[in-house]
């Protein structure tokens, strides 16, 4: 009985799978197309986010605004957070119709390449002409697959940093020099001091010892571009004696004791407002430290691990596209180039209703009511340009210039543009991933010993396949880049 | 029985019984477990500070609460009788002799046991075909019918239902409706039960729908909303760059113990109900099998 179930269980899995991928063609219908007639055309946009009570009462205005402006309404609908990457999945590939998507990462190359959103080149030049004055050009640059931009991003820092953010009260209380910190391997004088004199704290918030390269899909995965020499060529990160070096350390930390034992399997999220840590590694944007010590509620203070740098990832972040099946392309256009680029619209859809949701005071800035953080808490990097936003009353005055120098002092990855295809090497990806999930986590967090474990990672890579990866990535590479010049 | 045997068994037996519902006194205690404690200790048997804030913190969110409470009790008392009567109309049907066409009918609920539609064309006829997107409909329909409850059936019926019964019922000119609700029904109680308990827990427990088709805050019941939350959670952790940043939104979502306590209110009703069910569902696992 019990052989018998499972095998049903197993065929109809089988069925679903083959069903499933069969199934993620598009439906291209741009025939009946609203607002012809004078009728307002509604706009539906699906975007990441929990759903909010008072979205239908914003919304209310915001289609006043619009109808007038754009002849065009907005049904906005939010997804939950965590709901998000299934759900939104599942609408795409049934061909579900709507007009605008929020997207990100890997997903926005993903469907784009499958076709799932429109190529927006054409519209960007004609509906699209004031939008693209505003962004950033790298954001658009950056987001090119295939040659072509599928998708708005939003305009804010274009650039990742990432930081070593540290506990000020312990710093001053033992007189650190915060300016010396340059590397992992500077941080252990600080390390020794906390461990040896504050029990209740772990002095390294688990974090995985940083690894500067230009990951083609993640820090996880062993292919990069390296940032210095030879820039054209992938190799494995993980295979280089920088990896072998920040490892080691990692190693000695935690031989010491300066990580939670079970730093590499943990899912500990190490919540800013508990305060049992010393130092962690996060990502940076310009007056990081005053936003983590406003929901801390004490101070910290952040070292830079590296120079702000524009990478694929940084410039997907928050992507908001149009849909392969929008009856109404040039509409939702309209509609997106209005919201990154009038004030009135971005902040009331970002902040609610004035005097409802926050009030402004008299030298322009503002601030919350209750209102907004219980029934209209929306996340601002999700939705679009954030230099034409309200800044808060604590915020500082120079802030938007400020994330203005941010982005014109980042420096360009090598591979930035480069979206590999992955489909040629699957089954390889496939189990380099298994055996990257196995090792990466044990070597970053210090929990085993490199010297034994790093060459047995690459071993089992090469046994895996990663040289043909990695030629087919060089590969692609090279073609993209010829096709650039 | 030799006593000494007895007493192995009963104490093989309580220690079993102790594994099951260990992980529940667990889950009962760390929602009693003050959030500070359970970040600098970890999860602990006897935890250095009680609290009850988790509890409190739910009460705060009472209104989402009671309002998935009420879905979740909609779409289990509805969708239990809407499930209860097609399956056994089907089965019912499909296990009586004189209806020409059941082997086919067998073979149609059989073959979707096999070949199921996939994800995709499953949402795609709810959401487009059927229009029930957002609506309580989409919570209970995809549920109602079960291949596997529906063979379970057929086979009770055929075992308990003695044909003769309802050719006396026939002579005695009962109509068929009432020869199902007033003889067929009362006979196969032990049956109906297993198949209600059965899918009075798939709704209770069902989240996987709400998931896919509602948008709507008002219509998520209480094991989606327990899903949300176990899932907002998880995205914070992967995407700790966007949590930093927006801080503000994620303050209100519950951590630990507060999920802990999610899962006793929303364990606790069936936990309560399953004693009630358990004579029958007893009965109906036995009768099934020795009956002619």
């Amino acid at each position: 009985m019990m052989k018998k179930k499972l095998g049903i269980i197993l065929a109809s899995v089988l069925a679903a799978g083959t069903l499933l991928s069969a199934c993620s063609s598009k439906d291209s219908s741009t025939s009946e197309k609203g607002g012809k007639n004078g009728e307002p055309y509604e706009i539906k946009w699906y975007t990441i986010g929990t759903p909010q009570k008072d979205t239908e009462k914003v919304f209310a205005e915001v289609n006043k605004y619009t109808k007038e402006k754009i002849n065009a309404t907005v049904k906005m609908t939010q997804i939950d957070w965590g709901d998000w990457a299934q759900k939104s999945q599942v609408m795409i590939n049934s061909g579900e119709p709507f007009d605008i998507i929020f997207t990100n990462g890997t997903d926005y190359v993903q469907n784009a390449q499958k076709g799932a959103f429109l190529a927006i080149d054409d519209l960007l030049e004609n509906e699209g002409k004031a939008l693209k004055e505003v962004i950033n050009p790298d954001f658009l640059e950056g987001n090119k697959v295939d040659g072509k931009l599928y998708g708005i991003p939003a305009n804010k820092e274009v650039a990742r940093q990432d930081v070593y953010t540290f506990n000020k009260r312990l710093v001053d209380k033992y007189n650190f020099d915060l300016s010396k910190v340059k590397t992992l391997q500077d941080l252990e004088p600080m390390l020794k001091t906390i461990k040896e004199n504050e029990s209740g704290v772990t002095p390294i918030a688990t974090f995985k010892a940083p690894l500067r390269f230009d990951y083609v899909f993640n820090n996880e995965m062993p292919f990069a571009f390296p940032f210095e020499g030879d820039t054209d060529t992938v190799i494995n990160p993980f295979d280089t004696d920088a990896a072998m070096t920040q490892f080691e350390t990692m190693h000695k930390y935690y031989k010491a004791g300066y990580l939670k034992e079970d730093a590499a399997t943990s899912k500990d999220s190490w919540p800013m407002d508990v305060e049992n840590w010393f130092v962690r590694i996060g990502g940076s944007q310009p007056y990081a430290d005053l936003l983590w010590s406003r929901s801390a509620k004490y101070e910290v203070v952040s070292v830079p691990v590296e120079q702000p740098t524009i990478v694929n990832d940084s410039v997907s972040g928050s992507i908001q596209a149009i849909s392969a099946t929008s009856k109404n392309p040039e509409k939702a256009m309209e509609f997106l180039t209005l919201l990154n680029t009038d004030p009135y619209l971005r902040n009331l859809v970002d902040k609610g209703i004035e005097d409802v949701h926050y009030k402004k005071n008299e030298d322009g800035t503002i601030e919350d009511l209750p209102a907004r953080i219980e029934s209209y808490n929306m996340p601002s990097y999700s939705l679009g340009n954030h230099f034409i936003l309200n800044l808060y009353k604590e915020d500082p005055k120079d802030k938007w210039e400020k994330f203005k120098e941010f982005n014109a002092s980042a420096v360009k990855a090598p591979s930035l543009g480069f979206k590999f295809n992955s489909d040629p090497v699957r089954s390889e990806l496939a189990s380099i991933t298994n055996i990257s999930k196995e090792f990466y986590p044990a070597l970053a967090t210090g929990s085993v010993d490199p010297e034994e474990y790093l060459p047995k990672f690459n071993e089992k890579l090469k046994e895996a396949g990663v040289e043909k990866v990695l030629k087919e990535i060089q590969k692609q590479h090279d073609e993209w880049k010829s096709s650039k010049e | 029985m030799h006593p000494a045997v007895n007493a192995i068994i009963s104490v093989l037996l309580g220690i079993f019984t102790l594994v099951c519902i260990f992980p529940f006194i667990y889950v009962v205690i760390i929602s009693f477990t003050s959030e500070e404690s359970i970040v600098r200790n970890g999860f602990e048997l006897i935890p250095k500070e009680w609290s009850i804030d988790a509890y409190s913190y739910l009460w705060s969110m009472k209104e989402q609460l009671f309002q998935s409470y009420g879905v979740t009790l909609i779409i289990t008392i509805v969708g239990t009788v809407i499930s209860v009567l097609m399956i056994s109309f089907y089965s019912y049907a499909i296990s009586r002799p004189q209806f020409k066409y059941r082997r086919f009918f067998t073979f149609l609920a059989f073959f979707t046991m096999l070949f199921s539609g996939g994800l995709v064309p499953t949402y795609i006829v709810v959401t487009q075909f059927l229009e029930l997107k957002n609506t309580i409909w989409a919570l209970i329909l995809p549920l109602a019918m079960n291949a596997f409850y529906i063979i379970i059936m057929r086979t009770f019926f055929l075992k308990s239902v003695s044909e003769s019964i309802l050719e006396s019922a026939r002579i005695d000119g009962a109509s068929e409706w009432r020869i199902f609700f007033q003889i067929v029904f009362p006979l196969s109680l032990p049956g109906l039960a297993t198949i209600a308990l059965f899918s009075t827990l798939g709704y209770w427990n069902d989240w996987f729908t709400a998931l896919l088709y509602i948008d709507e805050p008002s219509l998520v019941p209480l094991q989606s909303l327990l899903m949300k939350i176990e899932a907002n959670l998880e995205f914070m952790r992967q995407n700790v760059d966007v949590s930093l940043m927006q801080q503000s939104l994620f303050d209100t979502i519950p951590q630990e113990s507060a999920k802990m306590a999610m899962v006793v209110i929303a364990t606790l009703p069936i936990a309560v109900s399953y004693p009630f069910f358990q004579k029958y569902f007893i009965s109906g696992l036995t009768i099934g099998g020795v009956k002619e």
